[in-house]
């Protein structure tokens, strides 16, 4: 069995089967955990804040929208999670992957113009906020080295993607499936889970607040 | 004349005709079926190919030159038809090698200005330049190991003066990482047929190769993006004055003596400018090579090629003083992209007209310890 088999054959599957298995074993225990119900008398509705937190919280609050690094962490947050997100879904190596390799169905793509553009906003976005988490004080303080590792993580598949983009080799294609292997294995273990538990996280502190007739 | 002479000459004559009419009877046209087609493949020959009679067929026209005593191919049958050979490539070629700007006629299928293009980066781009900004390293580590770095006069002081803000400072590494990783895949793409082949073989250097140029085609536009935001983070401070002159003409006190600056020495204004304005020609004729139907023609492409070799090589080579200054150097100087402060004792010998400036205007200035 050569590597690029191995690779696309059982270390897919296994790397596959523990981001589902312990992803979902994650977002359970968040669930699972509970909190202590509030005595005191609901101010506000709890479902309304939190629906209202979830979404209202794509755009900066109205009391920071004055600083320039919120503008700047909200448009390269956006620059580099839909770039990355739509380059994820809908590149057209990656659906026809995802189509013969897990889930027997695909899509349409991406024209390639749009997927160049979806990485190229991608890369600017991760970069600028990668610098930032390491130049700002505040932040390089509170980041940890799980931060730090799931960036550098990322970029590296992000890069070997875009290297592999001529699919005119089998070793590039090698590199970059064996680091989406590792990204997928360190994914439930880490700070990437925020792809999933946002909406948790916002809805719980909407949920709080509303309950006190706050906004979160 | 005697009849002796006669005689000998008469002998003579026919000695050196009963000499040559073996070889002039070999080569008569009756014997070589391939004569009347100048050394083709003949009819028969075709035919028989076609019946698959591999084995009857003569493959010598293939390797052979045709006899000399075969007329020339001027009929209308022949591969060039009534041309001479000079003059089928005149057709076939377009451009004037003394007038590049010359159009090449619309039925040319190459270009004068292709071949030179291609000598020019094989036999100078190449060769030379490419090896530019390993010259330029050898030069800073001679010149560290020699002069050594330059320290703080005083020391350290201990108070920190505020230099850079945190978005010019992400401003700059921004562009530092793109600008390195396009010159790293840059230089590759240019001379790992030399230098990488020998070393790794072929068909590594193909995968790193296509990888490169994948990386170098994608991160481009990036570059774009960081010089526009460079651009506007940076050109306050960075319009050159009067006392730029005196730093210029002292050479920055390369040679002694203090030298008066603020915000920016001469030396960073002219490092920020040539950065702006090469970095646009690097941009343009990227986009020129990435997008080649914007151009109507090709020669655009290959000029773009020319210009973006030398000014990348050009720029990586300063580059590499620019790091050297920043870093080992220069002491305290790093701090100012890092942490985005620096020592007031560092400020006051390399920016003295900003020092004193600033601590004029603001309360910035504060103890490192707190």
């Amino acid at each position: 069995m050569s590597a690029i088999e191995i690779l696309e054959g059982p270390l897919w599957k296994i790397s596959a089967g523990i981001f589902v298995v312990f992803g979902l074993w994650r977002l359970a225990h968040i669930l699972m955990t509970g909190r202590r119900r509030a005595k005191a008398r609901p101010a506000g509705s709890p479902a309304l804040g939190a629906v209202r937190t979830i979404f209202g919280h794509f755009l900066p609050s109205p009391t920071i929208t004055h600083s320039s690094k919120t503008w700047f962490v909200t448009l390269m947050g956006y620059s580099f999670h839909l770039g990355l997100f739509a380059l994820l879904l809908f590149a057209a190596p990656h659906v026809a992957f995802l189509k013969n390799q897990v889930l027997g169905f695909g899509w349409t793509p991406l024209p390639r113009w749009g997927f160049i553009v979806a990485a190229e906003f991608a890369f600017a976005g991760l970069l600028a906020l990668w610098l930032r988490r390491m130049l700002d004080p505040v932040v390089r303080l509170i980041s940890r080295p799980d931060d730090h590792i799931a960036s550098g993580l990322t970029f590296l598949v992000m890069l070997t993607g875009c290297f592999a983009l001529g699919e005119q080799s089998v070793v590039l294609r090698g590199i970059h499936l064996g680091l989406v292997e590792l990204w997928l294995v360190y994914f439930p273990f880490s700070s990437l889970m925020h792809s999933f538990t946002w909406p948790l996280s916002r809805g719980l502190s909407g949920a709080m607040a509303g309950r006190r007739g706050t906004r979160a | 004349m005697s009849a002796r002479r006669i005689l000998s000459l008469i002998l003579m004559l026919v000695f050196v005709a009963g000499a040559g009419l073996p070889g002039l009877a070999q080569e008569q046209p009756a014997d070589n079926p391939r004569a009347a087609t100048g050394g083709a493949q003949t009819l028969e020959e075709i035919l028989a190919r076609q019946r698959g009679e591999i084995g009857k067929i003569d493959l010598g026209i293939r390797t052979e030159r045709p006899p000399a005593e075969t007329p020339p191919i001027t009929g209308p049958l022949g591969p060039r038809g009534n041309l001479p050979l000079s003059d089928f490539w005149d057709k076939l070629r377009g451009g004037d090698p003394l007038d590049v700007l010359k159009p090449a006629s619309p039925e040319a299928a190459m270009t004068t200005t292709g071949e030179q293009w291609r000598l020019l980066r094989v036999n100078v781009l190449r060769k030379y330049l490419g090896w530019a900004p390993l010259a330029v390293i050898a030069l800073l580590a001679v010149v560290y190991l020699v002069r050594g770095p330059m320290r703080i006069s005083g020391g350290r002081s201990g108070r920190t003066i505020a230099r850079f803000d945190l978005f010019q400072r992400v401003a700059h590494w921004f562009m530092a990482s793109v600008f390195l990783f396009l010159g790293a895949t840059g230089l590759l793409i240019l001379l790992g047929r030399e230098l990488l082949v020998p070393l790794i073989g072929k068909q590594a250097n193909a995968i790193l190769l296509t990888a490169s140029m994948q990386g170098h085609n994608l991160f481009g536009p990036i570059f774009i993006f960081s010089l526009l935001w460079m651009f506007f983070k940076f050109v306050p401070g960075n319009l050159f004055k009067i006392v730029d002159i005196k730093w210029m003409l002292k050479l920055g006190g390369l040679f002694g003596g203090h030298v008066s600056s603020g915000r920016y020495n001469f030396g960073e204004k002219a490092w920020f400018w040539l950065v702006m304005l090469v970095g646009l020609v690097l941009s343009v004729t990227g986009i020129v090579m990435l997008f080649p139907w914007l151009v109507a023609d090709i020669r655009w492409v290959q000029l773009s090629n020319v210009l973006h070799v030398m000014g990348g090589v050009a720029l990586i080579s300063v580059a590499f003083g620019h790091i050297y200054m920043g870093s080992v150097g220069m002491e305290g100087s790093l701090d100012a992209m890092t942490r985005g402060e620096v020592d007031e004792n560092w400020a006051k010998e390399h920016h003295d007209l900003w020092y004193e400036e600033v601590r004029g205007t603001s309360d910035s200035v504060k103890e490192a310890a707190e």
